[in-house]
């Protein structure tokens, strides 16, 4: 397979190839009945055209089948939107979900208790090393966001990934403080104690803040603390811990003077806690925030460099708009199946899922204001999903 | 029917004269009942077997120092592992469980201290100044007490408690008290109300129905004639109960207080949802932020499982056998104390 | 235990200050009491409080829909692991107690007994990683009713085994005694006369263990897993929603809809257990007359 050049291609057409496929794919999904004949042309699919081609995955089998998914927190509300509407339109798939974490997604996926994993990480090499069928593939954008309570502050802040890293070693510890003013001219910051609110639970949210943390900080946080699902964060008096992105929006909304990182899917629940959204320093050093054009920014940024394999950071891209903390929201699953249906039956709702004009349509998406993927990250995407097949 | 079902129709096995009634020999109810019963036990085997295979290569790696070191670091998963000791691990994967231990111990003996004198002064009330009927409301209102679930504590402590105390009082404590040994821990910053005191006083709540049922049935069994006869000597009601009650009962207090204390340090739930959850640090006052070894497993064990290597989910093994260990030793510690002083034996488990 | 106890009083204190100090005792433990009181008071009114000004019926005929919706999946998934529990850890339990108090002597009654003992007193986040590590991991089930109601039942074997033990023992020797002189065969008595005298006591272990199963979350969280789906009837490969889970998950929730939904399940989880409790009650005082077990 050598899917460079048309990815490039696609990535330079997307807008326009993602209303074609629409039209095309949601015409021959309802008309094609026949599972069997469309599932060899699927391995070529991605490199013939630019277009991705859902259609040849897209079939279910006729057989009733039993799907079950498991991990992500963050996927989960996406996963529960997606299954109802999946299984009315194939009523012979029947999909259960569960929001327990990524590693359990991870975990389950690799060992076979379920079919589908769900997780905000990649997978690493050690993971793919120790089981080597067991694929990452995209199915949204999702990005992170700065949250803070300061009490009379409404301006938008501009923090760069330098004073977010000092404020959680402790360096810094008052909003007022110089490098914190130094950036915010204009603002009056009062002299209030900064409480950096952490996950307590190990989380792919805290694997996307610190990988941005040691990018923006590599001799002060990549050196010391580096970056993972759970880091040993610095002892600051006034840290807090919380578990989950809605313990982080609660506790923030609780604790004045806090600073917290919460996933966009949060964003409203932030805003209605009283929590301002912050702008921060991307990798050309301008601030933005999170929205659909600076997440897609950063997106487009990295989709030359997407590999085969989908395992991808995509966190402070180059772009001047780019949004800096974003990352793919994954499947995990195990192409090597043993169940011919129940492979049929896994691309076919995987492919569904990253159909635009099904689950990465904007009425699925814009509830956790995920992104749809790029297309020519969706061709890679349908690559992956062509290879989970039985036997 | 929770706690004094058990305690009180305990009370006449514990001697150990008793002769099977019937004559039954090896017949299929024998049998059938001699296999099963063996079940509890195999359990208890696997549960053992599967904490120290699993824990075994994070033993290896972690050494001596786990117990010692206060980091808490799992290693950057997504570079390639490398192998030290004939362990593969992820780099820079370092543990610690000190500040575990020292959340578990600490928490938990806030909880005795506050449990306590309040369980045997409300013990002494129920057994010594109330009517039976009275007595038996108190009774239901133990078991009720007993039965509420952890999470409930726990939403209790996070949303109601913990708030209030961090607002109202702890700022006051933390202003007046005075700067002298021990008592200097209330000083200092107070936090959002989760924390060391916080867990500690609802842990105190929790573990109240199993040291306050016991104690009372301690209270009840001893010999009406000796406290009648101290009675009529003159002494009070008190002078009674100091002389000739609790020399009686101390060593039952004590083995319900230990298996209240076993209660605490095994507590998940509750202290997941007001310790405020920091890993790798010391509390440095007595409103800190901390955590415990069951808080931890709960929420680390799915991030650990995205560690290839398996280090961090033997780690975790490695601080369940821990703290298995501390509860068993404290468990059975509390039975063998109160079967030689007393006919009560100790509710099983943790007392609900 | 026969150590006569020496009186350090000195009785040549004026008996007014006696008295004093006698009435300053008691009033300390008046206000333990009360202070005892209080919290629990406070905590199941708190959640009465929160709970029932909104509460609408919704909540119990719907599933849970990502931070919102109902509860029905989570009160048939508490309800049908409860179940479960009964009777595994019920027949389990029953069985080792007939063992341990008709035929068991010596050193295997001992083992078996300690071992009991030991297991019940092991936190039960281990328990539950336990059950992760072997049924879901090991042995492939998945999240599932299965792992979680086994893992569950290990936990409360050791309070059903003890009660059980503890009625049998309790059974008036006459009882079977009489039935021996009428002729009846050792296995009959065993099931006519010992088992129902003691049903009572059975009952109660029981219900402990059921109350103990609807409470519990650690042991769960990584063997039942979680779901928003009603449950369904598969023992393995399927997970369940709990009560417990909405608490726990739903508390730090940003939303005013989930916080509701935390107090909900709470509430419904003090009903569940204010009805064990008084199952219990009205089932002992229904049969203690035939059981006399009390001496």
């Amino acid at each position: 397979m050598s899917p460079k050049k048309p990815v490039l291609l696609a990535g330079l057409i997307s807008a326009a190839g993602l209303v074609a496929s629409a039209c095309g794919s949601s015409s021959s999904s309802t008309t094609t009945t026949s599972a069997t004949t469309s599932a060899p042309a699927t391995t070529q699919a991605p490199t013939t055209t630019a277009a991705p081609n859902y259609a040849a995955t897209e079939t279910p089998p006729t057989a009733n089948v039993a799907l079950q998914e498991t991990g992500s927190t963050l996927l989960y509300p996406l996963f529960n939107l997606w299954a109802p509407d999946y299984s009315k339109a194939y009523p012979n798939i029947t999909i259960t979900t569960a929001g327990t974490g990524s590693g359990t997604g991870i975990a389950d996926a690799s060992n076979g208790t379920v079919d589908i994993g769900a997780s905000d990480a990649y997978l690493s090499t050690a993971q793919t090393t120790k089981t080597p069928t067991l694929v990452n593939i995209p199915l949204a954008i999702s990005a992170q966001e700065i949250v803070y309570n300061i009490p009379g502050v409404t301006q938008q802040l501009n923090l760069t990934g330098q004073v977010i890293s000092s404020i959680y070693q402790g360096k810094i510890q008052y909003w007022d403080d110089s490098a914190i003013a130094a950036l915010n001219s204009g603002v009056t910051l009062p002299h209030l104690l900064i409480s950096p609110v952490h996950r307590s639970d190990g989380s792919g949210d805290t694997f996307i803040f610190t990988q941005y943390l040691s990018k923006q900080d590599p001799s002060g946080w990549g050196a010391t603390v580096s970056y993972g699902t759970t880091v040993a964060f610095p002892t600051v008096s006034s840290a807090l811990g919380a578990n989950g992105n809605g313990g982080m929006v609660t506790t923030c909304g609780a604790t004045k003077g806090c600073i917290a990182y919460v996933g966009v899917s949060y964003a409203s629940a932030a805003q209605k806690a009283g929590l301002t959204i912050a702008a921060i320093s991307n990798a050309a050093g301008k601030f933005v925030t999170p929205d659909a054009s600076s997440i897609q920014a950063d997106a487009q940024s990295f989709i030359a460099q997407v590999p085969t394999n989908e395992a991808i950071s995509l966190i402070d891209g180059p772009g001047a708009t780019a949004y800096p903390i974003i990352n793919f929201e994954y499947a995990i699953v195990n192409t090597a199946q043993t169940d011919a249906n129940k492979a049929q039956a896994i691309r076919s709702l995987l492919t569904w899922a990253i159909d635009p004009s099904h689950g990465n349509a904007t009425s699925y998406l814009s509830q956790v204001n995920f992104q749809p993927l790029p297309q020519s990250v969706a061709s890679l995407s349908l690559a992956q999903i062509s290879k989970i097949q039985a036997g | 029917m929770v706690t004094r079902a058990i305690s009180a129709t305990e009370s006449g096995s514990a001697d150990n004269h008793f002769v099977p009634s019937v004559a039954l020999g090896n017949n299929p109810i024998r049998i059938a009942t001699a296999i099963v019963s063996t079940l509890p036990l195999l359990a208890l085997g696997s549960i053992l077997v599967v904490l120290f295979f699993n824990s075994l290569p994070a033993i290896k790696y972690n050494g001596f120092h786990f117990l010692t070191s206060k980091h808490w670091n799992p290693g950057n998963f997504y570079a390639n592992p490398v192998t030290t000791n004939g362990v593969t691990h992820p780099i820079l994967a370092n543990y610690g469980a000190w500040p575990l231990i020292v959340g578990t111990l600490l928490s938990s003996l806030i909880a005795i201290t506050i449990a306590l004198p309040l369980s045997v002064g409300a013990a002494l009330i129920v057994a010594k100044s109330l009517g039976p009927r009275l007595r038996n409301l108190l009774g239901v209102f133990f078991e009720l007490l007993a039965g509420i679930p952890s999470v409930i504590f726990g939403l209790w402590g996070a949303l109601t408690l913990g708030p209030l105390l961090a607002r109202d009082v702890y700022p006051l404590l933390a202003r007046h008290i005075p700067n002298v040994i021990l008592l200097k821990y209330f000083r200092g910053t107070t936090g959002s109300g989760e924390g060391l005191l916080t867990s500690g006083i609802v842990l105190a709540i929790m573990i109240v129905p199993i040291i306050a049922s016991t104690t009372r049935d301690l209270f009840l069994q001893v010999p009406k004639l000796t406290e009648d006869g101290a009675s009529a000597l003159g002494l009070t009601q008190w002078e009674v109960t100091r002389n000739v009650t609790f020399p009686w009962v101390s060593a039952g207090i004590i083995g319900a207080t230990v298996l209240g204390l076993a209660r605490a340090l095994g507590e998940t739930m509750a202290v997941a949802m007001i310790s405020g959850s920091v890993l790798g640090s010391l509390p440095t006052n007595i409103y800190s932020t901390y955590t415990t070894i069951a808080a931890t497993i709960v929420s680390q064990l799915d991030s650990a499982l995205t560690d290839a290597t398996g280090l961090a989910v033997d780690t975790l093994a490695e601080v369940a056998l821990i703290i298995m260990v501390v509860t068993l030793l404290t468990n059975v510690g509390a039975r063998i104390l109160i079967k030689k002083v007393s006919t009560t034996s100790l509710p099983v488990g943790r007392g609900i | 235990m026969s150590n006569i106890p020496t009186i350090d009083t000195n009785l040549f204190v004026p008996r007014k200050r006696r008295r004093y100090i006698n009435r300053v005792v008691f009033t300390l433990g008046t206000l333990a009491l009360l202070l005892l009181i209080s919290p629990s008071v406070w905590i199941i009114g708190q959640v009465l409080v929160r709970a029932i000004p909104h509460f609408s019926f919704s909540v119990i005929t719907t599933n849970g829909v990502g931070l919102g919706g109902g509860l029905k999946n989570d009160i048939v998934g508490t309800t049908l692991i409860t179940a479960g529990v009964g009777v595994v850890a019920g027949t389990i339990g029953i069985l080792t107690g007939i063992y341990l108090s008709q035929f068991a002597t010596g050193q295997v009654a001992g083992l078996l007994r300690g071992a009991s003992e030991v297991l019940a007193g092991i936190p039960s986040i281990v328990i539950g990683y336990v059950g992760y590590i072997a049924l879901v991991v090991h042995f492939h089930w998945g999240f599932s009713l299965g792992a979680g109601l086994i893992t569950l039942s290990v936990m409360v074997i050791p309070y059903i085994a003890k009660t059980t033990e503890v009625s049998l023992r309790q059974v008036p020797s006459s009882y079977t005694e009489g039935a021996e002189a009428l002729g009846f065969k050792p296995t009959r008595i065993l099931r006519l006369i010992t088992i129902k005298s003691a049903l009572p006591g059975i009952v109660t272990g029981m219900i402990v263990a059921l109350a103990i199963s609807v409470g519990e979350t650690a042991p769960l969280l990584y063997t039942a897993g979680y779901s928003q789906n009603m449950p369904h009837l598969a023992f393995t490969h399927s997970p369940v929603g709990y009560l417990t889970y909405a608490v726990w998950t739903f508390y730090n929730q940003p939303t005013v809809t989930a916080q509701r939904l935390s107090y909900d399940a709470a509430m419904l989880l003090i009903f569940m257990l204010l009805a064990l409790i008084a199952s219990s009650r009205i089932i002992v005082s229904r049969t203690q007359r035939h059981a006399e077990t009390k001496g």
